[in-house]
């Protein structure tokens, strides 16, 4: 049974700490800019101008896997935020506007030079607007231009034939954007991009999710789940936010080598595994003890999320002679396919063909309304591919109004009447 | 609802009618109602869609709009494009056959430096569908022609407007639904029709009680309007399309007309992707001449709910009292709500009476 950690696992967490305190020396004592940004902007940019970036749905996964996400949630409340508005994106703004409400981990983010978003949501604009007021930093916008061409099954057109999955119009939009952001950077660094570096780096985010593509294979073919769907997060998120970098391919690769070690050896993360879950959904990162609780009684284990998946069919880019244009093209409807029709339902059913799931949770969030659409459809697909579907309703970073033992309730009751008879 | 052609029908005021009329087609846009939903509730996830998009849906999936020349559904929020995934999804799947042409208007609103050009091709884009559908392209002359008389309409909406506001004379309950026919009635005959009611209008009395500003989510009905004033209120203005900013600004008429239109709607669409700064603006110049706020932010509200505690903040600073309701706009306030109300309205009649001795 694999009940310790990978040693992946473990260097990815130590390097995130690590990096996070690297970066308030590089702030406090060197006098550096960084930029805060939105978990969907190409942060290969920032890295190649020598600006680190701090990702917001990183920084408000550690803030509620720290327990502080109650005390800034309450002083939101009580300055009159009504409790329909978007608490996971906003997070981070709270721990900035109300710091004085909760202890922020590791000693709180420090002001960014920068702040830079694309306006996917709505709210976005307004929760970025008033962060950089709060900080008295300055917000750089990418629109977000909408895709009326949809092809369904997006992944097999990313890699090769990303110049068709975006229409034209909306690839220069993006290209001409990210150009602005270049100027912007480039004047806040004092350093040029380097396209040549660009490309490169692009390369290199591919041999990365080419590695976490072999990872997913592994998991999808052997007898039983090798790692735990935690650590797979764990492992991927840390090396997302530098992706490209020398530590990232690293790291990817010393993941994989574990995995496959395991395979190897029949190690599984459950043994006697019975029934193979996926999550759909953003992480629930108050409860992640939620992801584990039922190997033990039901030999129910997660085997799926969509971060491990997303990866190699979101980034993965090939052809990389105009590497902005590349770059623009994963950035221009990166968060539909995870979310809405027709990509969310299409991709989620062909994933759990392949990872032979049994049952699948779908989060509704609560306080999270861009994140909420489409699910009905991706339950209503999945169920009619013979996947029973529980839907699972929780705030991804509020626990004040989440029942721990009655969801968990919940599967056990979905495990035995759906998914284990 | 049942939609016959020649209609375009859109979700939202940001479409241009000029290029819709311009093409032979008239212009009809959804409004949200109390009424029940229960076809669209099967697909739409609850407390995310305004009551307008649901109403849309549950047209679209009833047949209702099978004979619409094109459904256009603009790029104004977060929950109009995921309608128009939703409703080509419909198509797709064939969850209904009986469905006219759906199209993305993909009006940007932010400020970079790319955006103007983007939307003026964008509403190019707009043009050739439309002339697609109606078989023929409208000449330059037939856009000029089209703002020239939309224009004369603005001019009637802004004489109504002019009346409603510092001293005013038309109850907002009476004013809001002669506003709103701006966007649906033939140019013409809104500016005959808002002209004699305004020549009416100016013949009354001005009207007692306190002023009030009706913002947060824009309001697409006079529901809220009616429960103010039945306190003894005037609602005078209301931040969104559909009452006093119907108007805007007057289109330019120059070699472009495209581009004119593609700037005047990015510039004056007021909706969730309006730029927070615009908004603020627009709110502060309004302040002037009111003496109580009501903001609305219905359960479906994601945007405007974080403009609150900025505002509160500015009204209290400067003692005009405010209510924020979070019901649906299109049903009657709570109890709760009505005796806010009236709190509201009695604070502000004492405030008004001690301005004025």
């Amino acid at each position: 049974m694999a009940d310790a950690q990978l040693n992946a696992t473990l260097a990815a967490s130590a390097f995130q700490k690590q990096w996070f305190a690297d970066l308030r020396r590089r702030v406090f004592d060197d006098r550096q800019p960084y930029a805060l940004l939105q978990a969907d902007v190409p942060f290969e940019l920032f890295d190649l101008v020598d600006i680190p970036a701090v990702s917001n749905q990183w920084w408000a996964a550690i803030v509620a896997a720290k327990r502080q996400a109650p005390k800034f949630l309450d002083a939101m409340d009580a300055d009159g935020l009504h409790g329909d508005l978007c608490r996971y994106c906003s997070l981070g703004y709270a721990s900035t506007r109300y710091a004085g409400a909760g202890d922020p981990p590791w000693g709180g983010l420090p002001t960014p030079r920068l702040l830079c978003a694309r306006l996917t949501c709505d709210c976005i604009h307004r929760v970025f607007e008033l962060w950089a007021d709060t900080f008295g930093a300055e917000l750089f916008e990418i629109d977000h231009p909408g895709a009326g061409d949809l092809p369904p099954r997006w992944w097999e057109l990313g890699r090769h034939h990303w110049r068709e999955l975006v229409e034209p119009h909306r690839l220069a939009f993006v290209v001409s954007t990210l150009e602005r952001l270049v100027e912007r950077l480039e004047a806040i660094s004092g350093r040029a991009l380097d396209r040549d570096a660009l490309r490169e780096r692009l390369e290199l985010v591919n041999q990365q999710e080419e590695v976490f593509d072999a990872v997913r294979r592994l998991i999808a073919a052997a007898p039983q789940c090798p790692v735990r769907m935690t650590e797979q997060i764990t492992n991927v998120m840390a090396t997302q936010w530098v992706r490209g970098s020398e530590w990232a391919l690293a790291h990817a690769r010393a993941f994989h080598d574990e995995v496959k070690q395991r395979v190897d050896e029949g190690v599984a993360a459950c043994p006697g595994e019975r029934a193979r879950l996926m999550w759909i959904g953003v992480g629930l990162w108050h409860d992640t003890g939620f992801y584990t609780a039922f190997e033990q009684s039901h030999r129910a284990v997660f085997v799926w999320s969509m971060y491990l998946a997303f990866g190699p069919d979101g980034y993965i880019r090939y052809g990389l002679d105009d590497p902005m244009a590349a770059l623009a093209s994963r950035t221009a409807s990166f968060n539909e396919y995870l979310h809405n029709p027709p990509w969310a339902a299409e991709w989620i059913v062909h994933q759990a063909r392949e990872h032979r799931i049994d049952g699948a949770l779908v989060l509704r969030p609560r306080s999270m309304k861009p994140a909420a659409t489409g699910r009905l459809f991706i339950e209503r697909a999945l169920e009619d591919a013979g996947i029973p579907v529980l839907p699972i309703e929780a705030g991804v970073v509020d626990a004040r109004e989440w029942d721990a033992d009655g969801a968990r309730a919940d599967v056990r009751s979905f495990l035995e009447t759906r998914v284990l008879q | 609802m049942r939609v016959q052609e020649p209609c375009v029908v859109a979700s939202w005021p940001s479409v241009p009618v000029e290029i819709v009329r311009a093409a032979g087609f008239r212009p009809v846009i959804v409004r949200g109602a109390s009424g029940p939903t229960p076809a669209a509730d099967v697909h739409l996830e609850p407390g995310i869609f305004p009551s307008r998009i649901r109403q849309l849906v549950e047209n679209a999936l009833t047949g209702r709009l099978a004979d619409a020349a094109r459904i256009v559904i603009p790029r104004t929020s977060d929950a109009d494009y995921k309608c128009y995934l939703y409703l080509r999804e419909f198509a797709r799947r064939g969850v209904t056959t009986a469905l006219g042409p759906v199209v993305l208007f993909d009006l940007l609103q932010s400020r970079g430096s790319d955006v103007p050009a983007y939307d003026v091709a964008r509403t190019r884009a707009l043009l050739d569908e439309l002339s697609s559908a109606a078989g023929r392209m409208p000449a330059a002359d037939d856009l000029r022609t089209e703002i020239t008389r939309a224009n004369t309409a603005r001019a009637a909406v802004r004489r109504l407007v002019a009346l409603r506001r510092v001293v005013p004379r038309v109850a907002g309950t009476e004013a809001f639904p002669l506003l709103a026919a701006f966007w649906e009635m033939e140019p013409d005959r809104y500016a005959k029709m808002a002209s004699d009611a305004a020549t009416k209008i100016a013949a009354r009395p001005p009207l007692a009680g306190p002023r009030v500003l009706l913002t947060g989510a824009p309001v697409d009905g006079q529901t809220l309007h009616e429960a103010i004033e039945s306190h003894g209120a005037v609602v005078v203005d209301e931040v969104g399309p559909w009452g006093s900013g119907a108007a805007g600004n007057d289109v330019r008429i120059d070699d472009d007309p495209v581009a004119a239109l593609a700037d005047k709607y990015r510039a004056d669409a007021i909706g969730a992707r309006t730029p927070v700064d615009s908004l603020r603006r627009l709110t502060g110049s309004l302040l002037d001449e009111v003496d109580a706020v009501v903001v609305s932010l219905p359960p479906d509200d994601a945007v405007f709910g974080w403009d609150y505690p900025g505002l509160r903040d500015v009204l209290q600073a400067r003692g005009i009292p405010h209510v924020c309701l979070r019901g649906d706009p299109h049903e009657e306030p709570t109890a709760a709500d009505h005796a806010a109300l009236g709190a509201m309205v009695s604070a502000a009649s004492r405030l008004q009476e001690a301005r004025h001795g």
